[in-house]
């Protein structure tokens, strides 16, 4: 009797935080399929009377939604591919080889992390703009890169630590190079890692604004965060409905990789083959 | 090339140190072609670290390694044309059994349908035929070490590389493996070069020992050479089980004097006042008669014979071995002497053998 209370407390628990976390979620859907006149009437309504789906159209055909969209896919992808591209070979080098400064250099790698990100932006605009490509997505490739890199290396480095030496070892006998050995042995091994540092990256560009907001001011070049604000929210009024239609659309990319990834993540953590 | 000159492996002054410490050093040993070499040694005495050199995962401070005549310092690992087997197997956990056998192959080139009929080969060899699309998690630790062994056979290399391959099994798999290991040796007729730190795998398998201690090669023989002629005191304490027992005396009236044993050197003898110290393998002591005396303190009968400590006078204890017959009763007091042409002597200071002096026992003991 007293456990069966202790388990309806505990749901009862579990289930209040769930509806408090994604109440928000599933106003924001409900809201986007709301007529516009629905919207702001008292007391509000909570299932909509009446389904719709023209903010929906008019964001995709009126407004510039998909270039952002566009920009926003690409700029996340190359980030991730860049971070996890360095991070990998990096962190494979910070375990696997013994030189002066090692351990030094790891912690200075985090040393990005001590400073607010304000602080950054103004000397980062002005390296872009020696660089030549200011106001561009390869600047906040490169922005998102200085960010990203230091945590997906720790993040990556604990999981090369956990792969034993004699794997790689065993390749460098078997007649592999050293590179062959890294794409043979620890590349598959570090693979959880790898796609838990992708995810990682790719959700923090995606998601990123102030860096989009103070780097980039034209349509050409700017992500969905920035780009939506500044089309939808003006002094004098914000377009609800789109959006809300919009926070929807910019949450489907996010949602459909965890999905697709997720079996990744928990899958095959313990390797096998090594005793002892 | 004969095959025999392939496999030769020398280690010519060669020197190891991580940063101050030094973990082999002034190494020399020379193995010949085909021959079942042991690293023997405590943990920590430099043994991993010779074979991890001749592997090439470690380079010597200073000093040549050559295999087959050919100088390898600075060759790369899979140049050298050995094979290893790691004491974790190190196993490729997201290959196949079958992959994992194959990968030595792969990586020189050797074309898939060669590589698969080999691979049926080793494994047939080594009785894992229905394990090959398994994963190396889903096998046993000695499946695993099979697995491990096939990935080096599959090569023929010139030396084979084992860091003690048998110390995650089992006793009982342990035995069993140490004769197919002796049996596969003698098949595939290649150098061997086995570390290890249990002394019952290297008397039983090995040509030669290699007794290693704290970077220094200790003595390098047959079983039976460090058995029989221990070069020092390390060598004599370490191999043996139970122990040999070591008693410290002096050289005095052309004799070894003890409290309770007093042996007399018959031709060169060394030095009178010289510290030194007799070393006595528990089998080597006789029971019932004998000049000396001692008081039985414990008796372990093992089912076969029995191992007894003695106490004797001076403070020291000596353990013996004795058959299971043998009537020991513990405080009993009991006569025994000792077979003189199997006495070992050494200078205590340096502790190195003395092979001059053979010793008789003498009656006039001061406790008799």
């Amino acid at each position: 009797m007293r456990k069966l209370a202790g388990r309806l407390a505990f749901n009862l628990f579990a289930w209040t935080i769930v509806l408090v976390t994604a109440f928000p979620l599933v106003w924001m859907v409900i809201t986007s399929v709301k007529p516009q006149f629905e919207l702001f009437r008292i007391p509000p309504t909570f299932w909509p009377e009446q389904i719709t789906f023209e903010h929906y159209a008019r964001l995709l055909w009126d407004t510039p939604f998909l270039l952002y969209m566009r920009n926003s896919l690409v700029l996340s992808t190359a980030t991730t591919l860049l971070v996890v591209a360095v991070a990998t070979l990096g962190a494979h080098s910070l375990v696997r080889f013994r030189y002066r400064g090692r351990e030094r250099l790891a912690q200075l790698v985090l040393f990005t992390y001590l400073l607010p990100s304000v602080v950054l932006i103004l000397p980062l605009y002005l390296m872009m703009v020696w660089l030549g490509v200011a106001n561009s997505l390869l600047s906040l490739v490169i922005a998102y890169t200085t960010f990203a890199l230091p945590y997906a290396l720790w993040l990556l480095r604990s999981f090369m630590q956990g792969i034993p030496d004699d794997l790689e070892n065993a390749a460098l006998v078997d007649g592999a190079t050293r590179m062959g050995a890294f794409f043979d042995v620890i590349l598959p091994q570090a693979l959880p890692g790898i796609i838990s540092t992708s995810l990682f990256t790719f959700i923090l560009s995606w998601n990123e604004y102030l860096y989009a907001l103070v780097l980039v001011n034209t349509d050409e070049a700017r992500p969905l965060t920035t780009g939506v604000m500044n089309m939808l929210i003006s002094a004098f009024n914000i377009e609800w409905s789109l959006l809300m239609a919009a926070s929807v659309m910019m949450s489907i990319p996010l949602i459909i990789i965890f999905a697709f990834l997720q079996k990744f993540l928990t899958r095959g953590f313990g390797a096998g083959g090594v005793k002892g | 090339m004969t095959r025999s000159e392939e496999g030769e492996v020398r280690f010519e002054k060669v020197r190891k140190a991580f940063g101050t410490a030094v973990a082999v050093r002034e190494l020399d040993l020379a193995i010949r072609g085909g021959e079942f070499v042991s690293l023997l040694g405590p943990s920590g005495c430099g043994k991993t670290t010779t074979l991890r050199m001749l592997a090439g995962l470690e380079f010597p401070t200073s000093g040549t390694i050559s295999i087959g005549g050919r100088v390898v310092n600075e060759v790369a690992p899979g140049a050298r044309d050995v094979a290893m087997v790691f004491q974790s197997y190190a196993l490729y956990p997201h290959m196949t059994v079958a992959e994992n056998i194959a990968y030595p192959l792969k990586k020189r080139g050797v074309a898939r349908l060669e590589r698969e009929a080999r691979v049926r080969q080793v494994a047939e060899t080594l009785q894992l035929s229905a394990l090959l699309p398994r994963k190396p998690r889903q096998l046993s630790g000695g499946q695993q070490q099979r697995v491990a062994l096939g990935r080096a056979l599959v090569r023929d290399p010139r030396v084979f590389l084992l860091d003690e391959p048998l110390s995650n099994l089992d006793a009982k798999l342990r035995a069993h493996m140490r004769s197919e290991l002796i049996e596969l040796h003698r098949r595939v007729g290649r150098t061997f070069v086995y570390v290890t730190h249990d002394q019952l795998e290297a008397m039983t398998m090995s040509d030669r020992i290699a007794v290693m201690h704290e970077g220094v090669l200790q003595q390098f023989g047959t079983p039976g050479e460090v058995y029989n002629q221990p070069a020092n005191l390390f060598v004599a304490a370490f191999i043996g089980a139970p122990a040999m027992n070591l008693l410290r005396g002096r050289a005095a009236e052309g004799g070894f004097t003890h409290p309770t044993v007093r042996l007399g050197f018959a031709g060169a003898a060394p030095g009178a006042g010289r510290d030194l110290v007799l070393g006595l393998r528990p089998e080597d002591v006789t029971l019932g008669t004998g000049p000396f005396a001692a008081r039985v303190r414990l008796v372990e009968p093992t089912g076969h014979e029995q191992i007894a400590q003695l106490d004797i006078e001076g403070g020291d204890t000596l353990t013996i071995r004795a058959d299971a017959e043998a009537p020991l009763t513990a405080g009993e007091t009991l006569r025994w002497g000792v077979r003189a042409p199997r006495l070992h002597l050494f200078d205590a200071t340096t502790g190195n053998r003395l092979e001059a002096a053979v010793m008789m026992p003498q009656a006039a003991a001061a406790s008799g």
